[in-house]
């Protein structure tokens, strides 16, 4: 019998080595593989892109995902080093590279930079001290996106309308709900002077709120259950939606104007794998992986002009982000800490008040 | 009477197993997007063998689990040993001291953990799940292991040293071969308690390790596909074959629980 | 490992001096350390750090101005919305605990009652054995049967093809159906444990007296299966006031538990100090019921 233990001790023992070696490899693997924290599906991740990323440069990208904006900030946070490039909406850059999460981006490593819309290359919500923390990326809109077959909206307030009883679902973001409030009660949707009206629009939608989305997947899946047929909606995922997917979705912009965002990629200080993260933005960037990542998968709107003139005139993406909606939408902003915080609670106590 | 009660435990459990049948059947099931009628496949198992992240994932859970396993049981038959084989004052407090792990509930501990190892710079990851899991776990060990001891009479040891053996000679040829069982037994504890920890991994996982529950929370929340449930499938009856073992190996009347 | 912490007692002060003297208490002390030591760095260490942070005005982290406070404490005033956040997470706690108490105690009495023989081993098995595996994989389950369209409104349509579809996820009955079949076994254990005991005799003497099978149930078998009950309930409502991947889940919208609080404010509002004075006020109800109830744990334990 002793023996029998003393095999078998040996035997956990081995496993146990082999274990920590295990994990031991699994480290030193890293050399040339770079991890990217976005949106699960939105771009970086299309397995075509990657394959052919490593063919070229012969780095690994693997992605870890957020559901969130904070969650997105806070995995930075706590994870140092973890990461080398980062998807940020321009609006919380600032935020970012004051905390000092970001390094400023060097363009001359970003050869396909040039053919960035200057507008939005030089926006002020990617400008910290004087410097760029963040390549931009693509933009969108954020407005409804309905069933097809039903009449279009042409306000927010077809949110709070009881035809869509129950079957209405919001995204899980602050800044955004609080802006669709202001939208509704005209006021500026980056400092709205009476957030008691917003949050009073935003509650009157509750018989009618079926679901709160907080990914891609989870409203796709929503939507073809359909659990909803009116909802907050992002204009790049309503294409891709389409096109992807299959789904009846159409993507309207109200009379109220969409809520318009900048999204760019960004490199954490902690990142220790620059160069590789610069070549990866910069095929990010590149209007060939642009014009099949629209064309096959559905994007939003590249902030390079050369891609975008890559495109067909009527191409659905390009009839999503009509060139009009840049003028009539604003675009979310940087903001100060404290409005930060009073959109954060305003948006938690309304989740609680649908809850309740 | 007893036909109530018969078709009664046959609702309970079909209650118990129905959501997890259709979990696994939806495995098998054509449509991504989980829509119903059921057309076979075994595309999600496919695409679950190239899913490099869930298999890293599924790994790394083993090892977690192995490396508690081995290091629970052995801290745990110790202190079993030392709780019933000597009398002491405070013996009951340390009794007591083994319940936090077990009695408070996961997030509370789970996120305790990650502002201690956070702030003091231990860091998270798998040295942190491991520091985590085995907490968990040595409560469990110390149970079952403690029960396997007081089956065994004290008299066997005591005839050994009478005929000249040292305690500690006594109790590795006498004591530790009959508590065998037990202490097997109390590891296959250990490693479920850890392949299914969820919570505290959790809170400790870092985007180099994460363990197979911490890798389906994050799918279920940001975007999945049915080779979640492929993975769940395969988790879930690894799990029941394990308790199954257990129960075989540790059969004094059902009289040991989970907790 | 930084062990020298507060390990708990040593075993120093034992009254075995008589028979082993010293190696006996050395080896005792050998055997415990290691195990308390481990306990110390991954619970009682944590807690206290996490006790310290509850005090703080923000996460300490690069340049963020930090002070001590009070004002993490005074939440409930501060945000009057978490008082109902609190009385929810309390209500679905006590609707599931409920749920399994009633389903629970009576599949332990047709487990012990309905004659099952040597089949009853294998019934406890399985009833059991859900039990061990991963919740949230069981939870993630219910997701598929509950939804609109899901396995529920299939079994409906196959039967009625026009019905309406009766999938109610995202609710909270979603919540508290996933939490009692979560916990359920727990309850059906601790019951069964206690009617197990209890002696034929006792319940045909009952019946030759003529009472009926109410009284024999309410005045007889609830009565000495209670310590079996309460044990199991403390079990249940413990974990599950403490839940948030389950609300989560199947909760969507509905589920804002103190559960779900507490986990944003340590994955994404980064709001430590926050989530660890939550915890801790979670933590003063935990240790509260415990010390409510240990004498029937206690009892039960060692029955």
């Amino acid at each position: 019998m002793p023996t029998t233990t003393r095999r078998q001790a040996l035997g956990l023992i081995g496993t146990g080595a082999l274990a920590v070696s295990y994990i031991a490899t699994g480290r030193a693997r890293a050399a040339t593989q770079i991890t990217v924290l976005n949106w699960q599906g939105y771009g970086t991740d299309e397995s075509w892109a990657l394959k052919k990323f490593k063919e070229e440069t012969g780095i690994d990208v693997v992605h870890d995902y957020f559901s969130s904006e904070p969650e997105m900030l806070t995995k930075l946070r706590t994870n140092p080093g973890a990461y080398d490039v980062v998807l940020i909406n321009s609006a919380r850059s600032q935020q970012a590279s004051s905390q000092g999460l970001l390094i400023p981006i060097d363009f001359s490593k970003i050869p396909n930079s040039d053919g960035l819309t200057p507008k939005l290359k030089n926006h002020p919500n990617l400008t910290y001290d004087g410097k760029i923390y963040g390549c931009a990326w693509v933009w969108g809109m954020n407005a409804l996106g309905i069933r097809e077959g039903m009449t279009k909206p042409d306000s927010y307030a077809a949110l709070y309308d009881p035809a869509y009883k129950n079957k209405v679902a919001l995204f899980d973001d602050a800044v955004t709900e609080v802006g669709v409030g202001a939208l509704l009660t005209g006021q500026d949707m980056n400092n709205p002077k009476d957030l008691g009206k917003v949050k009073d629009q935003l509650k009157k939608i509750k018989p009618n709120l079926h679901t709160i989305w907080s990914s891609e997947d989870r409203w796709n899946k929503a939507f073809v259950a359909n659990e909803f047929d009116l909802s907050i909606y992002w204009s790049g995922a309503a294409v891709r939606s389409k096109r992807n997917f299959g789904l009846p979705v159409e993507f309207v912009v109200p009379k109220e104007g969409a809520i318009g965002w900048l999204d760019s990629l960004s490199i954490p200080k902690t990142s220790s794998n620059q160069d590789a993260a610069y070549k990866f933005i910069n095929y990010m960037i590149d209007p060939d992986f642009y014009y099949t990542w629209a064309t096959k998968v559905g994007s939003p709107a590249s902030a390079n002009q050369k891609a975008m003139e890559k495109l067909p005139e009527d191409d659905l993406m390009r009839q999503v982000h009509k060139q009009k909606y840049i003028e009539t939408m604003s675009i979310m902003s940087a903001l100060p800490n404290d409005r930060r915080e009073t959109f954060n609670n305003a948006w938690q106590e309304i989740k609680a008040f649908y809850a309740g | 009477m007893k036909t109530a009660g018969r078709i009664y435990l046959a609702f309970i459990i079909f209650f118990l197993y129905l959501p997890i049948a259709v979990m696994i059947m939806m495995g098998f099931n054509r449509s991504p997007f989980y829509q119903l009628p059921f057309q076979f496949t075994l595309h999600w198992y496919s695409v679950l063998r190239d899913n490099t992240q869930l298999i890293t994932a599924g790994w790394n859970s083993v090892f977690v689990a192995v490396a508690t396993t081995i290091i629970a049981t052995t801290l745990g038959t110790m202190a079993a040993v030392a709780l019933s084989r000597s009398t002491f004052r405070g013996r009951n407090v340390l009794r007591i001291l083994l319940l936090p792990p077990i009695a408070i509930p996961w997030l509370i501990t789970g996120t305790a953990m990650l502002v201690l190892f956070y702030w003091t710079g231990i860091g998270r990851g798998f040295h942190a799940m491991l520091i985590g899991h085995v907490a968990l776990a040595i409560p469990y060990v110390v149970l079952v292991v403690g029960t396997g001891l007081q089956t065994i009479q004290t008299d066997l040891e005591e005839a050994a040293m009478s005929l000249g053996s040292t305690p500690l000679h006594a109790f590795f040829s006498v004591t530790l071969p009959l508590l065998y069982p037990s202490i097997v037994g109390a590891g296959l504890f250990a490693f479920a308690v850890s392949l299914d920890q969820f919570v505290i991994s959790y809170f400790l996982a870092t985007p180099g390790f994460t363990t197979l529950p911490v890798q389906i929370y994050s799918a279920i929340r940001k975007g999945f596909e049915p080779d979640i449930n492929a993975i769940s499938t395969i988790l879930l009856l690894s799990s029941m074959a394990l308790f199954l073992i257990f129960a075989i190996f540790v059969r004094p009347g059902g009289k040991v629980d989970k907790r | 490992m930084p062990a020298e912490g507060n390990v708990p007692a040593s075993p120093r002060s034992g009254g075995n001096a008589a028979t082993a003297a010293m190696p006996k208490w050395v080896a005792t002390v050998a055997l415990l350390l290691p195990t308390y030591a481990w306990l110390t760095l991954a619970i009682f260490l944590p807690l206290c750090a996490m006790f310290a942070f509850s005090f703080l005005s923000a996460t300490p982290m690069g340049n963020e101005q930090v002070s001590f406070t009070l004002q993490q404490y005074a939440v409930f005033q501060t945000q009057p919305y978490m008082i109902e956040v609190a009385i929810w997470s309390l209500m679905i706690a006590v609707a599931t605990t409920l749920g399994c108490a009633i389903l629970g105690f009576l599949a332990a009495l047709a487990l012990a009652r309905a004659g099952l023989g040597r089949s009853r081993q294998i019934l406890l098995i399985l009833i059991v054995l859900p039990f061990w595996t991963n919740q949230l994989i069981r939870i993630f389950s219910w997701t598929m049967v509950l939804r609109s369209g899901g396995f529920l409104d299939s079994v409906l349509h196959f039967f009625w093809a026009g019905a309406p579809s009766i999938g109610f996820l995202y609710t909270r009955p979603a919540i508290v159906l996933g939490l009692i079949h979560g916990y359920l076994p727990y309850m059906v254990l601790t019951c069964y444990i206690a009617l197990i005991a209890i002696d034929d005799e006792i319940i045909e003497a009952a019946m030759s007296l003529g009472a009926r099978w109410w009284t024999i149930l309410f005045k007889v078998l609830v009565p000495m299966a209670m310590p079996g009950l309460v044990s199991g309930c403390v079990l249940i409502f413990v974990p599950v006031i403490g839940a948030f991947m389950e609300p989560r889940i199947l909760g969507g919208p509905v589920g804002v538990t103190l559960g779900t609080v507490i986990e944003d404010q340590f994955t994404q509002a980064f709001n430590w100090p926050l989530g660890s004075a939550l915890s801790f006020i979670m933590l003063a109800v935990v240790l509260a019921i415990f010390a409510t109830f240990s004498g029937v744990l206690r009892r039960n334990a060692s029955a």
